[in-house]
């Protein structure tokens, strides 16, 4: 009676299971490696309490996250069981019960076929035999073992299962949500810089991931720009970032895209399957000419000075307003940005990482570093002011409250250190060019405050209490000497 | 019927779209680059290139009408499919695809479970193999529990040779990573399309031969482009071009990592009497030789296969790119798989140079002297054109050949620079200092260089900051350099020269 039973199973055709169980799919795919899938299977419940498996769920599912709806149906309970079908496992729940051995003779390929009882699987598997008690296949020789069943519980993946209490028979469709980790987007963008024309042509690929272990067929995609959930004190470290060139401003024009809350939607204009181990690209956005400029920038570290002189690095300016811009809000990715060299063919000349971006932002992108204009930091004098140098530097106003006032020179004995900085710029371009050169470390809040800049042979901005910004006019083929003493408690 | 059908189920599309293959590009067009961390000194390392390539591919397809699969063969096994671009494609292109679910020996297992194999015993003395059908019952975790005539199994742990067999290949698995896009279009056409993207595992660096002129005063300078494939896929006649310059990267992001290949069967626990272990009754002994199946070795460099091309007949012509330079190979070339590749970047004879004699003063002391060549890049001295960073060997005649004297390295130098090449230590050239106190944190020092040389050599002494020392009343050619002062002097053949100062401490 088993056998045949057994036979009937092998009858099942190969191509039916081929099939995926999946059915009316629809994903939300947030950019934080998380993904929302509603899965809506057409089921049909007899009227009384059930059990169904659904298979073909995400491999990386997060069970405590389904929810499932079906009418006239209440969920009795809901398993997640992840005890799986091995050898081991097989042999373990087979304590005390009966298995078949088919011994085979070396020699004479004779088969002897003896029930057993296992009486442990410790180490090794102990069996009795009729009143023999032995170890299995102690001796080496080939022996098969045979089970009789697989116990229910032991399955082949992770399988999710729920017990129904339906009010009625017949089919319904069943609504079956979840959140799993696997599935993720980021924007790619190319743009292809025409630096005489000075515009940009950008265009945006949705690049979604799936590496849940399940192919997700024909589903309704939609994608969040943003990153859901998350508690504050699960924040993900995230290495620290270069300081990003100046220029870079958020926006305040909104996109014209859907809004759930503060995130913009990105929906898939035709159904996907979405494979397993699949990188999935999508067109989302095409503009062409809009405003973009090339800057210099270089910026240096409080006394550092150099032996070499140090490229200036390459930045490149352009704004996603409605006006000139690319006119579009843009999704946290990596922009790749191209040139066309002398036969026309574009050149990939380097790539910088954008956060999500508002519409109405003011980009600026370190691409690289300028093989032609360089920076040279020289610490060319360090000394302590001589105190009558020190009076020529400070003043006081004293105004009285009967609106008098008088100005004095006070000698106070403090310490000051004079340092005198030389930036050699250069441009080996044929073309001026303007750098933008950053001093840094000009606050060290916990040492001293109170920097001065007493000369500077090129007028600068001080554009924070640490930062003070000059634009150096470099001539084609020339050098430009910027110097600068700065007054500094240490 | 269905058999015919089968072609389309290895993909994992629908079954209503069309697919066609383009199975190799025209023309290819391979643009190597620096890899970004590696600093001018460090060398390229050939099974483990860290830069990489802009390939742009011209090909030629036959699109049908209405919706279809354009799969790309045989582009870089390096490839960021994030960052592939196609042109050229009469309506655009709606959806590009990179499926890297590979058919291996655990994804044949996992696409089984539930479905039915055939397992074959094979007799070990009479070779007699018989066949079974059976269903699979476990996934591809370490387990193969199978559903026979008999009932249930586990694959390879009978201790007969059993090995399973498939019907078919499960769709959606492909050999390669493969790249596809979906194209829609209204009528059938044959275009030339573009297909450029980044690819890892390329490398390439400048490298300078200098040979000194036999009596100094001049450099014979020659220097190489040095490319280097470490791909799996060769590139025929491809244009190739290098570019020079610092170019930011991010860091790629997580990688869709593709499932290993290999199987590991895993039996129930099998100890036997004479095995019982020492220490730990628990532990389980060494199952049965298990069915270890490896996935094929991907492009993996074999030292012996790489062989160094040199293709000296013509020079790479340098343009600009924006703010980086491009090297051009001037005729079309092999950028073969696993090989490394040189072509003439310059040459140019009789380069002014000079050789110095440097050490650097600091805290009282001073560093053994190291050899400087030292040149301008100005046309007017010979020179005049960006250098890339590389390795510098330095040659001298002696004897009638050419001998080594260091072997050193030049980061990026635009035009008009100083190059400054530090070429070897120089035990003929020695430094020795001294100081006598005069008064209370007043010094008086002093810097003797002999030169056991048989010729005059240019020496310079920088004087480093020293913290609260300042030292003054120098008796010898001083100058300012980068905020420091150096002395320089003449030490004659087999002669000494001396550096006479004073240094006090400031800081009361």
């Amino acid at each position: 009676m088993r056998r045949s039973l057994a036979l009937a199973a092998l009858l099942v055709p190969a191509a039916a299971s081929a099939q995926s169980a999946q059915g009316d799919v629809s994903v939300t795919i947030y950019t934080n490696d998380l993904a929302l899938v509603q899965d809506v299977r057409p089921l049909t419940l007899p009227k009384s309490v059930t059990r169904q498996e659904f298979p073909d769920v995400s491999a990386q599912i997060r069970p405590e996250t389904v929810r499932l709806s079906a009418a006239d149906t209440e969920i009795v309970e809901q398993n997640f069981d992840y005890d799986l079908l091995s050898p081991a496992a097989l042999m373990q729940k087979a304590v005390g019960q009966n298995i078949t051995i088919l011994r085979t003779n070396p020699a004479t390929g004779v088969e002897t076929r003896e029930v057993a009882k296992v009486l442990a699987v410790n180490g090794g598997v102990v069996l009795q035999i009729g009143t023999r008690i032995e170890v299995l296949r102690d001796d080496g020789l080939p022996v098969r073992v045979i089970f009789d069943r697989v116990p229910p519980n032991l399955r082949a993946r992770p399988t999710l299962s729920v017990t129904l209490d339906s009010a009625r028979a017949g089919a319904r469709p069943v609504t079956l949500s979840y959140l799993t980790p696997g599935l993720g987007w980021k924007a790619d963008y190319v743009a292809l810089f025409d630096e005489t024309a000075g515009k940009i042509d950008v265009q945006g690929w949705i690049t979604l991931s799936n590496s849940t272990g399940t192919t997700f067929t024909n589903a309704d995609t939609v994608l969040v720009a943003g990153e859901v959930g998350g508690d504050s004190n699960q924040q993900q470290y995230r290495p620290g970032r270069a300081t990003p060139p100046r220029g870079n401003q958020p926006g305040t024009e909104s996109g014209s895209r859907e809004q759930l809350g503060d995130f913009y939607l990105y929906p898939l204009k035709d159904r996907t399957t979405i494979a397993n181990a699949q990188t999935k690209q999508v067109s989302f956005l095409d503009v062409s000419g809009a405003t973009a400029a090339k800057a210099y920038e270089y910026r240096n570290d409080w006394l550092n000075a150099l032996d070499q002189a140090q490229s200036a690095a390459t930045v490149l300016k352009f704004s996603n307003a409605r006006e000139g811009g690319v006119g579009d809000a843009l999704p946290a990715g990596i922009v790749r940005v191209y040139m066309r060299d002398t036969r026309g063919q574009a050149q990939f000349v380097g790539e910088s990482g954008i956060p999500h971006t508002p519409g109405g932002s003011s980009l600026a992108l370190k691409t690289g570093e300028a093989f032609d204009v360089k920076v040279r930091p020289v610490v060319e004098k360090r000394e302590k002011i001589l105190p009558d140098e020190w009076e020529r530097s400070v003043r006081y106003r004293i105004t009285r409250s009967d609106g008098t006032s008088e100005t004095a020179d006070v000698a106070v004995q403090k310490e000051y250190w004079r340092t005198t900085m030389r930036y050699v710029v250069t441009n080996a371009k044929p073309q001026p060019v303007t750098v933008e050169l950053i001093q840094g470390g000009l606050n060290r809040a916990w040492y001293w405050r109170d920097t001065r800049v007493p000369s500077e042979s090129i007028v600068g901005t001080q554009i924070s209490a640490d930062e003070r910004l000059w634009k150096v006019a470099v001539p084609a083929n020339g050098e430009t000497v910027l110097t600068v003493s700065f007054d500094t408690r240490y | 019927m269905r058999r015919f059908a089968f072609p389309l189920l290895l993909l994992p599309v629908p079954l209503a779209a069309q697919v066609f293959t383009s199975p190799a590009p025209e023309k290819v067009s391979v643009t190597v680059y620096r890899a970004p961390d590696r600093s001018a000194k460090e060398a390229m390392e050939l099974d483990w290139l860290q830069g990489y390539a802009l390939i742009t591919e011209t090909r030629t397809v036959e699109i049908p009408a209405g919706e279809s699969t354009l799969r790309f063969e045989g582009v870089a096994g390096g490839i960021l499919p994030e960052s592939a671009i196609v042109t050229g494609l009469p309506e655009g292109l709606s959806e590009k695809n990179q499926d890297a679910d590979l058919l291996s020996p655990r994804a044949l297992l996992s696409a089984a479970t539930g479905r039915r194999v055939s397992i074959r015993r094979t007799d070990g003395t009479s070779g007699k193999a018989v066949e079974e059908e059976a269903i699979l019952r476990s996934g591809p975790d370490g387990a193969a529990v199978l559903q026979t005539h008999a009932g249930f199994e586990a694959l390879q742990c009978s201790g007969l040779n059993e090995d399973l067999f498939y019907q078919s290949v499960p769709a959606g698995l492909s050999a390669k990573p493969t790249l596809s896009v979906r194209v829609v279009s209204k009528a059938a056409a044959r275009t030339t399309i573009t297909l450029s993207y980044l690819a890892n595992g390329f490398d390439w660096q400048a490298n300078y031969v200098a040979e000194l002129a036999p009596g100094g005063g001049s450099v014979d300078l020659f220097a190489w482009v040095t490319l280097a494939n470490g791909d799996e896929t060769s590139f025929p006649d491809a244009e190739t071009q290098a570019v020079a310059g610092k170019i930011n990267r991010e860091a790629a992001g997580e990688r869709l990592a593709t499932a290993d290949g290999d199987v590991r069967l895993r039996c129930w626990p099998a100890g036997r009497t004479h095995q019982v272990p020492e220490i730990e009754p628990p532990s389980p002994a060494l199952p049965p030789p298990p069915m270890v199946v490896y996935a094929p070795v991907s492009a993996e460099m074999a030292d012996d296969a790489s062989e160094i091309v040199v293709t000296s007949s013509r020079v790479a012509r340098q343009e600009e790119l924006g703010d980086l330079k491009l090297y051009r190979i001037p005729q079309p070339v092999t950028v073969a798989s696993n090989s490394q590749k040189q072509v003439t970047m310059l040459d140019r004879k009789r380069v002014p140079a000079i050789l110095v004699y440097r050490s650097k003063v600091q805290y009282g002391d001073a560093s053994d002297p190291r050899i400087v060549l030292k040149l301008r890049n100005r046309a007017q001295d010979g020179l005049g054109v960006p250098l890339p960073a590389g390795p510098v060997a330095i040659f001298q005649r002696a004897q009638g050949r050419p001998m080594l004297l260091g072997e050193s390295h030049v980061e990026d130098k635009a035009i008009g620079e100083e190059v400054e090449i530090d070429v070897a230590g120089a035990p003929n050239v020695t430094v020795e200092t001294d100081e006598d106190e005069i008064r209370d944190n007043v010094w008086k020092r002093t810097l003797t260089v002999r030169n056991a040389n048989p010729w005059p050599v240019d020496f310079e002494a920088e004087f480093a900051p020293d913290g609260d020392i300042r030292r003054d009343r120098f008796d010898g050619h001083m100058v300012r350099r980068n905020g420091a002062m150096v002395w320089t002097a003449v030490v004659a053949a087999n002669g000494t020269a001396v550096l006479g100062y004073r240094a006090q401490d400031v800081d009361d």
